[in-house]
């Protein structure tokens, strides 16, 4: 329950200064959508002439484009590690960021669907999929998990946000009249009565643990699109963890991305403190310290048995034409991160916006490393084909598209972001006032 | 120093591997030369032939993009194939040896006449004998039939083989006649090979087990051996010798390859139960929407 005072007052106040559309926010928008419309006109390319645009040929059928999937599937499971697992454990520090978390988790969510589309030479046929889909395939569970996800993550963002907007509604003269008219619908008539206090977070705790469950799955099916193909590199059985474990690192790392921006354009200083960014540097040690664990298992025991088709991929993987990319990706995307992180100097607020940069890039070239090498490793021999079948070679078309993909999520996170408040009103108000309780007790 | 001494074991490995892999074609077959001149026709047909049966192995010729077996495919508009003769190559390819398969019963002396002919086309050097046109009296003309008939108490099938001319049915003595059950892979050869009695005919005993399809038919082919003499002459025929083989359709029990109407049970009872169950969580949250909505309505219309 929270009372109508000062402290309700201050908060509201100043979580709500950035919400409505600012010139900047304009700028920022239209910056965002001229990338969109030249990736737009990319894709008109890609969908005239047919997936022969991009570099995927007869032998790599999977590209930029599945990578970038996987990316986004990835990072959008932080929904679940920040507001399920530690807010289920009750740890109270991820309650100004969670939001920021779920709308992560949501932006990403919808965009992976798409993406998957971009991927489509003929997108008209994705209709045949839920007509003719056979529950056998590891295609339609994960059809079915994002869509179970991206509506679960987008309750558990919707439902503690109800509250907000109706403390909102009446301090928003500096907003457009939809944009308040929007709050009174979204609000669903939220009186603050005890009763739909009581409603609202016994609703939010089954979210929470239902969605648990269902984020294991959406990335442990993402997995299995690889794994349950007898392909070497992906012929595992830890593929499950490896993703799930991969996609940890690669969420909190744009979580704490997320954090800065908002703390600095936004002025949130007071609420996300260097006191979060050291937390999430310390969640990003040990998520990347588990991964790290895993690509070992992942490498280390195929590496150590050398099978003859193994021994070609991982032999293009350490020393071989894909050496450069995967050490990269291990050095800068994990094990540096990882030393550096373990110094609390690294895990102040600047240093950790870079190194989150760096390991969310590692991430993205990640996938691309599970993804590719394999494809250009098929069983039997590669023959009577020209050169540009052997290897893959993104084109500018492709990447245009991937790039719209991302700006896409991150026109998501600025519109939900600059909608609606980032940071939960009345959990702060909550907690500054049992703050005050506590030094009136004392 | 074990390093070396494996180096030995290798070299000497391979070198007597070498030597036994020497193929040696019978003087008499080595001279045998292709019954027609080598045109570009027969270098096209030759080249799809090739493209279908010899591409996966040997690769394109003159690409060295054959397959890397032991021991490898050579390329053949390489010179060690080019100088081979004729025969050579119409005996290396009808007979196989090892992992180079036998092409006797899958294709005919013309086909595979056709497939040297593409092959010669890659050596310039290269200038063709052409055997003299070997004839049999009576058959230089008129049109060459096999007709079958099926004795069904014998467990014998009888091909009559005939030859039609200007003058009226004849039939062929002496002819050899070979007799192949259609199988998936090639021609399964039938009995041996008969020669035709003074009425053109001629009887092959069929296996009773022989498995034909779900009736017990099965597709047949005979064909005369001598093409030198007869030209490519073959008849195709489906009897009902064969037993049936009833064999369930793999796709007729439930299995994670099928349609989706035969999928396991266990994977449509967790499928459905897992969308089920958070589905129906979803649609709950809903409706504590809705109660929290009409909640408030209540509070607004008792505070009105």
């Amino acid at each position: 329950m929270i009372k109508e005072n000062e402290n309700l007052e201050r908060i509201a106040k100043e979580i709500m200064r950035p919400v409505g559309l600012s010139k900047n926010f304009i700028l920022w928008m239209s910056f965002l959508g001229v990338i969109l419309a030249a990736s737009l006109v990319a894709y008109a390319i890609q969908l005239q002439n047919g997936l022969t645009v991009t570099g995927m040929r007869d032998y790599v059928s999977w590209g930029m484009y599945i990578a970038n999937f996987v990316f986004f599937v990835a990072t959008s499971l932080v929904g679940m590690l920040i507001t399920s697992v530690l807010g289920l454990t009750g740890i109270s520090w991820i309650k100004p960021i969670g939001r920021i978390a779920e709308i992560i988790a949501v932006a990403f969510a919808a965009v992976a669907g798409l993406v998957i589309v971009s991927d489509m030479g003929r997108p008209d046929r994705l209709i045949n999929v839920f007509m003719y889909g056979r529950i056998q395939s590891p295609i339609i569970w994960d059809v079915t998990v994002v869509i179970t996800y991206l509506t679960l993550s987008t309750l558990l963002y919707f439902l503690p946000l109800i509250p907000d907007l109706a403390i909102a509604k009446t301090r928003m003269d500096h907003c457009p009249v939809w944009l308040q008219k929007l709050y009174e619908i979204l609000s669903v008539k939220w009186g603050h009565t005890t009763e739909q206090y009581k409603i609202m977070l016994k609703s939010v705790r089954i979210l929470m643990v239902v969605i648990v469950p269902t984020a294991f799955a959406i990335h442990t099916v993402t997995s299995w699109l690889f794994a349950s193909t007898l392909r070497v590199g992906w012929d595992s059985t830890i593929f499950g963890p490896y993703f799930l474990t991969g996609a940890f690192v690669a969420g909190s790392a744009a979580v704490v991305i997320a954090m800065y921006v908002f703390r600095s354009s936004y002025k949130l200083e007071k609420y996300i403190t260097a006191f979060h960014f050291d937390k999430m540097g310390k969640l990003l040690v040990l998520t990347m310290l588990v991964y790290l664990y895993f690509n070992i298992n992942e490498y280390l025991v195929p590496a150590y048995k050398m099978k003859a088709a193994d021994a070609k991929h991982l032999h293009e993987l350490f020393v071989g034409s894909h050496a450069f990319l995967f050490w990269s990706v291990q050095l800068c995307g994990l094990i540096i991160p990882i030393i550096l992180l373990i110094f609390k100097p690294f895990r102040k607020p600047v240093p950790m916006l870079i190194l989150s940069i760096v390991i969310l890039i590692g991430a993205w070239f990640k996938r691309l490393i599970i993804v590719v090498p394999t494809m250009e490793e098929p069983f039997l021999p590669k023959q009577h084909v020209p050169h540009e079948f052997m290897v893959y070679t993104p084109t500018v078309i492709e990447s245009m598209i991937t790039i719209g993909t991302i700006v896409m999520a991150i026109m998501i996170i600025s519109i939900l972001s600059k909608l609606f408040p980032v940071i939960p009103i009345w959990e702060m108000a909550e907690e500054a006032e049992n703050e005050s309780e506590h030094k009136l007790n004392e | 120093m074990l390093k070396r001494y494996f180096a030995a074991i290798t070299i000497l490995a391979t070198l007597s591997q070498a030597k036994a892999e020497e193929w040696v074609v019978p003087a008499d077959k080595a001279k045998k030369v292709s019954p027609f001149a080598f045109t570009p026709e027969s270098k096209k047909a030759g080249e799809a032939l090739y493209k279908a049966n010899c591409m996966s192995c040997h690769g394109m010729p003159g690409k060295n993009n054959a397959i890397p077996l032991v021991p490898p495919p050579p390329d053949l508009a390489g010179t060690v194939a080019q100088s081979l003769e004729d025969g050579e190559f119409f005996y290396k390819i009808t007979e196989g040896r090892g992992p180079m398969p036998s092409f006797k019963n899958s294709l005919s002396a013309n086909d595979i006449w056709n497939i040297i002919s593409y092959l010669r086309s890659f050596n310039d050097k290269y200038v063709q004998e052409v055997a003299r046109k070997i004839t049999r009296e009576g058959i230089t003309e008129g049109n060459i039939q096999i007709l079958f008939k099926l004795i069904k108490e014998n467990k014998q099938l009888q091909a009559e083989v005939m030859n039609t001319t200007a003058e009226g049915k004849k039939p062929i003595e002496g002819a050899a006649v070979k007799l192949f059950a259609k199988r998936y892979f090639g021609n399964l050869p039938i009995d041996e090979e008969r020669e035709t009695d003074a009425s053109g005919m001629v009887a092959f005993d069929f296996p009773k087990d022989l498995p034909g399809d779900s009736t017990g038919m099965v597709h047949l082919s005979a064909k005369l051996v001598d093409e030198d003499a007869f030209g490519e002459v073959k008849s195709d025929t489906v009897f009902a010798i064969g037993a049936p083989t009833c064999k369930p359709a793999l796709n007729e029990q439930r299995a994670m390859w099928n349609v989706v109407q035969k999928a396991p049970l266990w994977i449509l009872f967790t499928y459905t139960i897992g969308v089920l169950t958070i589905w129906g969580i979803i649609f709950y949250i809903l409706l504590q929407i809705r109660k929290i909505y009409i909640l408030g309505k209540n509070k607004e219309i008792l505070g009105e």
